[in-house]
């Protein structure tokens, strides 16, 4: 069953990981979205979401996901998913998702995709 | 007008209507309400020579104004002078610090604001200036609703993928509930599958037996149980199995502008997962059914081998007599048995019997039987006595439905005088000459009854050329696929005829005539018979 949702984030380089926990939802979503914000303000934009710890995401979740995404295109970044439940993989391949974020097996992949 | 003005009005036109194209291809490209309205000033700097172009926004007539692009706080002050009504507005002021206040007003219901300040090269706005402003405003508003039915597309898109990640997640779902084997695990999945598919922000599953809750679980695993099934904004549902409800509530769904009303489709939703529950949690139980119908088939299968085991491999030898014997089990396990033993006083001990029923507690029965007859053949065997005893002790062991007819006979070889006592048992037929008599003193089945009531036993002597069939009902009681038994007429008729010299031809010869009469049908008791021949 799902935890409390709750993240932690590191940066590396021209990147920031975004390490998540628990239900991507409207709250879990605008958790990451804040968290891109204040890297992306900083110059940041190769982004890594790890998943590991999230196995249940709604369509909010999602909708935050992809303003992510559009902001990164507008100035070439990266959005490397990682360590992707394979429902939740399933899910934002039909969503489209990675028509314009990567997806990675594991982080040292996902750095090798930056 | 004069020519050389005219052809000037001509090439500004013609530089204008070229930056009209450009700014159309800046604007439509615009993501967010704000990148439209930064581009859409920018235009409006380069076009004008203005540094001051503020920009406003409000979704609705009666909404506030929201900055959206300000280059002059002060601009604010001029918030009042924005008319906002059905038709586009656009104020000129010569002497004023913002010569242009215009609203817009947008097909969607919402409105643009500008408050635009004076020419950087302080002259009056022209003519053409005021032109060229309206053509840009109607280019704004292009360019708007061209965002918007972008935003549009975007939305209609991301709704239609996200019904197919319903649907697909509900296939998947049932899937992958159907190969969990712990009702807990499919509940908890089926829980989370059905909050995110709804957007909800948690969920409960309440299993109830009884009227009272035996067991809750909450999603997101934090969920204030109490604070889900408060909220005013839920829906749920509830599927039943043996009498244990299991109640699926959802509260909160969730949007970009917060909490809003579930619709039509989530509650299809939830009674879609709701159903796979039920069915998983059918499949569960059908699966640990079939587990145990297993298990008790092979303990069965054991059983009805240990119950073979019983029936002695060979008979002993009686000099001077020719005794054979057979029994055929049906599928399960039966009730029939016989044995033969040599008692110390050197006579022997015939027995053949048949438990009312078939099944584990028949063979049962005939175990005890089998080790008290055992207990009895050590010590000095009284015929009376013994079945008086085994009476009591199978009467003991048995339910008042079971009991067993047996027919035993104490057969002394030296003067082929037979001692025989029937309890309850088919007549035992005995070929004296040429006729048939038919061996049916005794008592009651063992077990029947306990009333003190003593068995009788008979003599007979059997003389040289003088046969016994010691046989069940089995035999008796055959039946064809007309539903026809083999019937006790047709077994004395088929004992006098055959009088073969040997007993095991005898045998083999009957079962092949109870054979030919049941044909293909399935045997459906046991079968058991016992041949004594007094040697000439």
């Amino acid at each position: 069953m799902s935890p409390e949702f709750h993240l932690v984030t590191e940066t590396k380089d021209n990147c920031v990981i975004i390490n998540t926990t628990g239900y991507i939802n409207n709250i879990g979503g605008q958790k990451i979205v804040d968290e891109f914000y204040k890297h992306n303000g900083n110059g940041i934009n190769n982004v890594i979401l790890n998943l590991a710890e999230s196995n249940v995401v709604n369509s909010i979740g999602i909708s935050f996901l992809i303003e992510i995404i559009e902001k990164l295109n507008q100035s070439n970044g990266n959005l490397i998913f990682t360590n992707l439940d394979p429902s939740i993989e399933k899910t934002f391949t039909i969503m489209g998702l990675f028509q314009f974020a990567k997806k990675a097996d594991n982080l040292k992949e996902a750095f090798k995709l930056i | 007008m004069n020519v050389v003005e005219y052809n000037n009005i001509i090439d500004k036109l013609s530089v204008q209507v070229k930056s009209f194209q450009e700014g159309f291809s800046i604007l439509s490209g615009s993501n967010t309400l704000k990148e439209l309205s930064t581009n859409f000033s920018h235009i409006l700097r380069g076009n004008f020579f203005i540094s001051d172009v503020n920009i406003f926004f409000k979704n609705t007539l009666s909404a506030e104004w929201e900055s959206v692009v300000i280059h002059n706080p002060r601009c604010l002050e001029c918030l009042p002078f924005l008319r906002t009504s059905t038709n586009a507005h656009i104020d000129y002021f010569s002497d004023r610090e913002f010569g242009i206040i215009a609203t817009l007003p947008l097909t969607d219901g919402s409105f643009w604001g500008l408050v635009i300040g004076n020419k950087i090269d302080k002259t009056e706005i022209t003519e053409l200036d005021k032109i060229t402003l309206q053509m840009f405003l109607q280019l704004l508003d292009n360019a708007y609703q061209s965002f918007i039915n972008q935003r549009t597309e975007k939305q209609l898109n991301f709704s239609l993928n996200h019904r197919v990640v319903q649907l697909n997640s509900l296939i998947d779902t049932g899937i992958e509930i159907s190969k969990l084997h712990k009702t807990s695990s499919l509940l908890e999945l089926s829980l989370e599958r059905a909050a995110a598919l709804t957007n909800a922000s948690c969920g409960v599953l309440q299993i109830i037996s009884g009227g009272e809750i035996i067991s809750s679980i909450g999603f997101p695993g934090n969920s204030d149980i109490k604070k889900v099934l408060s909220s005013d904004k839920i829906i749920d549902t509830f599927v039943e199995f043996q009498k244990v409800k299991y109640l699926f509530t959802l509260s909160d769904k969730e949007s970009r502008k917060g909490i809003i009303d579930f619709d039509q489709t989530d509650r299809i939703l939830l009674t879609a997962f709701a159903r796979q529950v039920l069915t998983a949690i059918e499949n569960e139980h059908l699966h640990n059914e079939a587990i145990e119908k297993e298990r008790m088939h092979k303990e069965i299968e054991m059983a009805a081998e240990i119950q073979r085991r019983i029936i002695p491999q060979s008979l002993p030898e009686i000099n001077g007599f020719d005794l054979a014997g057979i029994n055929i089990p049906s599928l399960e396990i039966g009730g029939d048995y016989y044995d033969v033993s040599k008692l110390k006083d050197g006579r022997y001990l015939i027995i053949i019997a048949d438990v009312a029923g078939k099944g584990v507690a028949s063979g049962l029965l005939v175990n005890t039987l089998n080790a008290s007859l055992n207990a009895f053949v050590e010590n000095d065997f009284k015929l009376t006595n013994v079945a008086n005893r085994l009476n009591k002790i199978i009467f003991k062991a048995s339910t008042p439905e079971k009991y067993i007819t047996g027919f035993i006979a104490i057969l002394d070889p030296t003067t082929g005088v037979i001692e025989y006592l029937n309890a309850g048992h088919n007549p035992i037929f005995y070929s004296s000459n040429g006729k048939i008599i038919k061996l049916d003193k005794g008592g009651f089945a063992f077990g029947m009854l306990d009333f003190g009531l003593p068995y009788e036993s008979a003599f007979v002597q059997m003389e040289p050329g003088e046969k016994i069939l010691f046989y069940t009902d089995g035999i008796t009681e055959a039946m064809n696929g007309k539903n026809e038994e083999y019937s006790d007429e047709k077994l004395e008729l088929f004992f006098l005829n055959n009088k073969p010299s040997k007993a095991e031809i005898f045998i083999k010869s009957l079962i092949m005539d109870v054979k030919k009469h049941t044909e293909d049908t399935p045997q459906s008791d046991d079968i058991t018979a016992l041949y004594l021949i007094r040697n000439k």
